[in-house]
């Protein structure tokens, strides 16, 4: 009988240490865990860091396998985009003088600018609990939680972390951010969310509470852009195309489906929009 | 406890193995979960306090870089641990292909628990059984490869440490 009872509390006991660290854990003040999270985090991120930088490092020396003839046709090719860039950068001067002339006019509150913080990626991590990137940016540029991030061809995400020298990305793919969005031409606004990303496809999303008068199809596609309502995201960037809709179960709105950028799953630097008020 | 310090390295460096090949699968939509093999040698190899505490820590690291409660990933390798050093003397647990066996089955447990406690953050709907169902196919075809290699490092690392622990722990 004692053997057995002696064999019984040798079996349970890894189970009480496991229930008395649980306890000890969930008592523990939030301020210890914080801390803990944080440093657990900085002793990751070097290597993190390091990896990025060897990334660069090893397309840097590819790039320098390039003949000099392919480096001058790139140069030739990109001196012409500059050159019409600077031709939109002249005209958006312009464009923002006449608005700034107009607000002053009608005394309407000013518009919010913004810092472009441009900052390289470092790592992503999506799966389909999550989709993230960490960028190589953090509390040392003075980068907020919940800035927008965006990149040439619009919105990335937000800001969901900020770290010492890192932060971490929200992707517009994660299946828990929202953004306020507009179809193209409408000011109605309707919700967008990460959809799911199913392996080797492209990445979409869902949006909800679209008007019934709102048609869309993949050969028919609406470019779906930030509406700028809920100051997070300035409007008019682009999410995606809405490539199908149709009535919701209540028959009251429209859901559709998404289809985002291929570029997201492969962006190697990205912008974070920092108000001015921020600094 | 150099025994708990040598296994956290290897831990971290699996960590870090784990992080940079997600990255590279990116653009694919694959992503590969080795929590398994964050427990199984700890739990069958090594004393208790010392295997406990490398897998608490190696928890830990997963949950700082995962937007979830920090602590679940601690808990649930905990947990692992303490039910895998429970069943261990029933098993061969110095074969490798026992002990790989051991690391599929651990992981597949920690995926399901871990999209379970997900189904309300993560908005997971009969939609993203696909996608899951695909991360688990690769994460266990990744374990399935990588775990003898990783297994010999452990053993390589305590033996470096002289925290080799005998038969008899």
């Amino acid at each position: 009988m004692r053997i057995g009872r002696s064999q019984r509390f040798d079996q349970a006991r890894p189970f009480l240490a496991l229930g008395v660290v649980v306890a000890a854990w969930l008592m523990a003040p939030i301020a210890l865990k914080t801390l803990a999270r944080a440093s657990f985090f900085e002793m990751t991120a070097p290597v993190v860091a390091a990896s990025s930088y060897v990334n660069d490092l090893q397309k840097f020396w590819a790039l320098r396998l390039h003949s000099k003839d392919e480096l001058i046709e790139a140069g030739r090719d990109m001196a012409r985009i500059n050159a019409q860039y600077s031709l939109s950068v002249q005209q958006t001067v312009e464009l923002q003088a006449e608005v700034d002339r107009l607000g002053a006019l009608l005394k309407m509150p000013a518009i919010e600018g913004y810092r472009y913080e441009h900052a390289r990626v470092a790592q992503r991590d999506f799966s389909a609990w999550w989709q993230r990137m960490v960028i190589r940016k953090g509390a040392d540029y003075a980068i907020p939680v919940g800035a927008p991030v965006v990149y040439s061809g619009g919105v990335v995400g937000r800001v969901s972390e900020v770290h010492a020298y890192t932060s971490i990305v929200q992707l517009a793919t994660d299946p828990g951010l929202r953004i306020a969005a507009v179809v193209d031409g409408d000011t109605r606004p309707i919700s967008y969310q990460g959809g799911d990303n199913q392996v080797f496809g492209s990445p979409k999303g869902l949006i909800e509470f679209v008007p019934l008068d709102v048609y869309a199809s993949t050969s028919v596609p609406k470019r779906l852009a930030t509406s700028g309502l809920g100051g997070v995201y300035p409007p008019g960037l682009t999410i995606g195309r809405i490539v199908h809709v149709e009535s919701s179960a209540d028959g009251l709105f429209k859901t559709g489906e998404v289809e985002l950028d291929p570029r997201l799953s492969e962006l190697t630097e990205v912008t974070v929009l920092v108000k001015q008020d921020s600094l | 406890m150099r025994g708990a310090v040598a296994l956290f390295l290897t831990l971290y460096l699996l960590r870090a193995l784990v992080a940079e090949a997600n990255n590279a699968l990116s653009g694919l939509h694959v992503w590969l979960f080795a929590g398994g093999l964050f427990v199984t040698y700890s739990a069958l190899a090594m004393p208790f306090r010392e295997g406990f505490a490398a897998s608490l820590l190696g928890g830990l690291l997963c949950d700082c870089v995962s937007p979830v409660g920090f602590g679940t990933h601690a808990v649930l390798f905990a947990f692992a641990h303490t039910v895998v050093f429970n069943l261990r003397e029933r098993l061969q647990r110095d074969e490798t292909a026992v002990r790989v066996i051991v690391a599929l089955l651990v992981n597949l447990g920690l995926f399901f628990t871990v999209t379970v406690l997900r189904m309300r953050a993560s908005h997971i709907g009969f939609g993203s059984w696909p996608r899951l169902l695909s991360d688990l196919f690769w994460s266990e075809a990744a374990l399935l490869v990588a775990a003898p290699w990783f297994f010999a490092l452990q053993l390589r690392t305590l033996e470096l440490a002289r925290a080799k622990p005998s038969r008899l722990a």
